[in-house]
């Protein structure tokens, strides 16, 4: 078989293993949707496991291994010999770009120059080195840009929501106007659909996101830049790349090339996604090639191919070259990341925003910040869609990390599935009797909304729905004079502080819907010895 | 259209108009009703071979004793009848401690439905807490699937505003689908709440509505009366199988379950929750939705005036 059409049949290999990933990666994200209170099973983060940057970030920032996946070191073993081959053969986001990538030839004049190699690709790295900084200095900002986190976050809070919405309506429009094709009902056709997406695919009731627009706006610029540089992303910003490639920077299978065979078509470099120089025989970029074997495909001659080739016998050189001053800047960039992010008075204890309600098992917020890689998988999981990603409550340090917002869903008294999928243990993976014990904030009753209190009605929704087995809400039977004077006896409800365990039920139900008169603050949340405003902490909470 | 099903009521209440007509429509079935005779059929598992009985073969012996007491399913479900069970699901809770409808009476009802030559039996509620849990965790999914029953979840945006004409509400969200059925099998378990001190039959049915439902609670007495004037269920069957006798509706400490073992069937709602509040050890006429439902002739408390059967198992 001659070189080139070898090179074929792999591209087509590596377009079917891209494919699988992929849908792997999709089917992970719909399979870790609620089904029971004891969480999802199989693999959900198995990407995540993978992951090298996740793990030497959350490493640096916490400086333990405790509670993480060691696969990612097989990752980095398998890149040191093939190069980076997880960009062009395994990673998702990757393969989208190549997706939307394939767009951009037809539309556009591709030329050698505009497809080549360019300094700006060193960004990445830098952008890596700040990161890994910031985590040193314990700000664990990774997870905003980690390609899996990325992917994670926009799929499970903008892009499936978006389909359940969709579906939904349709189904739900067919089904009410019920529209006939001859003697066929469409509604026949659309509700077994929709029950299969219902059951299956969404899981639960409709959960959809705060803050979904910010989320989508970069999943779409991220995308869309495709349009501008084949993989973008994957060229200029990606840290994980970036960490790949330090790790490929003497790999066992190399490009090599016939120089006699070469009459500067070109043709390799306009192929080339990553812009790693096939074109150039002794300047070939290790670290940049995704070994997708386009350019082999691409020569005409058949001057260029993949040999398993021993590090001393390379004729290429392969290092990252970055600049001191440009890597100190990069360095300094990151300190001054921890510094901005840290001159805030909630980073150092003085004040606890009453609504960055953790999920139940979260680490104490530092510690918890070490972890959280901002992936989604707790708020994919959580069955009243109460779990939603923060935006500015858990400062710029903590964006698109999870809270409860009892006004939208709360926590579910029979689950433990966020701390069971957390892929770095940021919520720690608690058995549920453990689970049920953790108090995650407390409730309080605004007497001048609350019913009886406020408007001499009957009420305690809230006594109904708490869910601690001996009730942490309680009502004492009080008299109320109406306004025509005569007396009604009402019951006003109370929260025990001792058993209330913060799960916002109470507040979810409430019958007040914009601001509920019983709501949940983080007050009192086990994770904080500072955050007490009761006399030493509590006992017997929640008994199950 | 002497004695119009409940789906032709709908079907009419649509042509005149958005459901206007219904209230009118109503009274029909009503007086087709009163010549009902309000038989009570209650099974009880011998009290002293209850601790070591099977429960779950219990349960479902219990419910075809107390059904073949009114006379057998064929009394109520006709050839071809669409049937809706309407168990209490309300709640992520197990069997054992009692928030939600035994499973078993669920799945002994859907079997002897389709015996009795029902076409479809479809079992669903509207619950508190989310519903594919609720389903899974009460075991009710399970056990009416195995029966051969449609489970159905309630779409929120299918619940249509329909006319109550009650005292209290005038018209509220209600799920047509089971209004639609050609009988809706009540089947409530008996237990504690904390603001009405029962849950029973009427309370039951506010898993037909949708809407701001906890609302209800302002004057659940005028408002369950009102949806129970409105739906009168024509067959209800109580589980008192496991019975929670504190910190109900939701429960959650086994401590508080009491082992019952009694299935009572009746077609009067009223008379059944009067049953039930004697059960749970209440006066039925110090619970308030129930001396109002008496007070409105919607059934009577006294529900050992009735022609009863009772069968003990063992």
């Amino acid at each position: 078989m001659t070189v080139r059409a070898r090179a074929r049949r792999l591209i087509w290999t590596r377009r079917a293993v891209q494919t699988g990933a992929l849908l792997l990666f999709l089917v992970l994200v719909v399979a870790n949707r609620p089904t029971s209170g004891e969480g999802p099973t199989g693999p959900v983060s198995l990407f995540f496991d993978l992951d090298p940057l996740a793990l030497a970030a959350t490493w640096l920032a916490t400086r333990t291994l405790a509670g993480l996946a060691l696969l990612g070191l097989v990752t980095l073993a398998v890149t040191a010999v093939l190069g980076r081959w997880f960009c062009g053969w395994f990673c998702p986001l990757g393969t989208l770009h190549n997706a939307v990538g394939s767009l951009r030839g037809g539309w556009r004049r591709l030329t050698p120059r505009s497809e080549g190699s360019s300094r700006w690709q060193r960004a990445k790295y830098y952008l890596l080195i700040a990161l890994l900084l910031m985590a040193i200095g314990g700000v664990h900002w990774i997870g905003v840009f980690d390609p899996f986190s990325l992917l994670y976050r926009s799929l499970a809070l903008t892009v499936l929501p978006a389909c359940d919405v969709a579906l939904s309506e349709v189904a739900n429009a067919v089904y009410l106007g019920d529209p006939q094709l001859g003697p066929l009902h469409l509604r026949d056709l659309t509700e077994p659909i929709d029950r299969w997406w219902q059951a299956r695919v969404a899981g639960s009731e409709l959960r959809v996101f705060t803050g979904a627009g910010v989320i989508l706006l970069v999943f779409a610029a991220a995308l869309g830049a495709n349009l501008v540089r084949n993989r973008f992303w994957c060229r200029y910003v990606c840290p994980l790349g970036a960490l790949l490639g330090f790790a490929a920077v003497r790999p066992l299978l190399r490009l090599r090339s016939r120089t006699d065979a070469c009459n500067s078509c070109g043709r390799c470099t306009l192929r080339c996604p990553a812009a790693a120089q096939p074109e150039k025989p002794d300047q070939w970029l290790a670290t940049e090639c995704f070994g997708c074997w386009n350019c082999v495909a691409a020569c005409g001659n058949e001057g260029l191919d993949f040999r398993w080739t021993l590090p001393w016998r390379a004729t290429s050189r392969g290092s990252v070259d970055l600049g001191k001053r440009r890597s100190l800047a990069a360095l300094a960039a990151g300190a001054v990341a921890v510094a901005l992010m840290r001159i805030t008075p909630a980073a150092h204890g003085k004040t606890f925003h009453p609504l960055l309600i953790r999920p139940p098992g979260a680490r104490a917020e530092r510690e918890f910040l070490q972890r959280c890689i901002q992936c989604g998988l707790c708020l994919q999981t959580c069955p009243t869609g109460g779990l939603q990603p923060t935006w500015h409550e858990a400062g710029l340090e903590g964006v698109w990390t999870p809270m409860l917002v009892p006004a939208i869903g709360y926590c579910e008294f029979e689950c433990h599935a966020c701390g069971q999928v957390c892929p770095t243990q940021a919520i720690r993976p608690l058995a549920l009797a453990e689970k049920k014990q953790v108090r995650i904030g407390l409730a309080v009753i605004d007497t001048s909304r609350c019913l009886p209190y406020a408007h001499g009605r009957e009420c305690i929704v809230c006594e109904e729905h708490c869910p601690i087995p001996d009730k942490a809400i309680t009502f004492e039977r009080r008299e109320s004079v109406q306004r025509d004077a005569s007396v009604r006896t009402l019951k006003f409800p109370r929260v025990d502080p001792d058993r209330c365990t913060g799960c916002g039920i109470c507040e979810t139900k409430c019958p007040f819907q914009d601001v509920a008169a019983i709501r949940v603050t983080s007050a009192g949340e086990d994770r904080h010895p500072a955050n007490q405003p009761l006399l030493g902490g509590r006992a017997g909470a929640g008994t199950d | 259209m002497l004695r119009p099903t409940r789906r032709e009521f709908l079907k009419t209440a649509a042509v005149l108009g958005g459901g206007l007509a219904l209230g009118d429509a109503l009274a029909l079935p009503r007086a087709a009703l009163a010549q009902d005779p309000m038989a009570l059929s209650v099974a009880r598992w011998d009290p002293a071979a209850l601790a070591t009985a099977d429960l779950a073969a219990a349960a479902g012996r219990l419910t075809e004793a107390a059904i073949a007491g009114l006379g057998g399913m064929g009394r109520f479900v006709s050839k071809g009848d669409v049937v809706w069970v309407k168990p209490n699901i309300g709640w992520n809770r197990a069997p054992a401690l009692a928030a939600d409808t035994n499973p078993d009476v669920v799945g002994a009802l859907v079997r002897l439905c389709y015996e009795a030559g029902a076409k479809t039996v479809k079992v669903g509620d509207n619950p508190c807490h989310p519903a594919r849990h609720c389903y899974a965790t009460s075991g009710i999914a399970a056990a009416a699937e195995a029966q051969g029953a449609q489970v159905v979840f309630l779409d929120d945006r299918r619940f249509r505003d329909l006319k109550l004409g009650g005292e209290r509400l005038d018209s509220w969200p209600l799920y047509p689908e089971i209004v639609e059925a050609d009988l809706v099998i009540n089947v409530p378990i008996a237990k504690h709440h904390g603001l009405t001190d029962v849950s029973l039959g009427m309370k039951n049915l506010m898993g037909v509505a949708g809407g701001q439902r906890s609302a209800w609670h302002q004057q659940m007495a005028d408002c369950l009366c009102d949806v129970t004037a409105f739906l009168r269920p024509r067959l209800v069957v109580l589980d008192a199988v496991r019975v929670l006798t504190a910190h109900g509706p939701t429960g959650g400490d086994p401590a508080d379950v009491t082992l019952v073992g009694t299935v009572a069937a009746g077609t009067d709602l009223v008379a059944i929750d009067a049953l039930g509040a004697t059960l749970l050890g209440h006066q039925p006429a110090a619970i308030a939705s129930l001396g109002a439902a008496a007070a409105r002739g919607l059934g009577t408390l006294d529900f050992r005036s009735l022609p009863q059967v009772e069968r003990t198992l063992s």
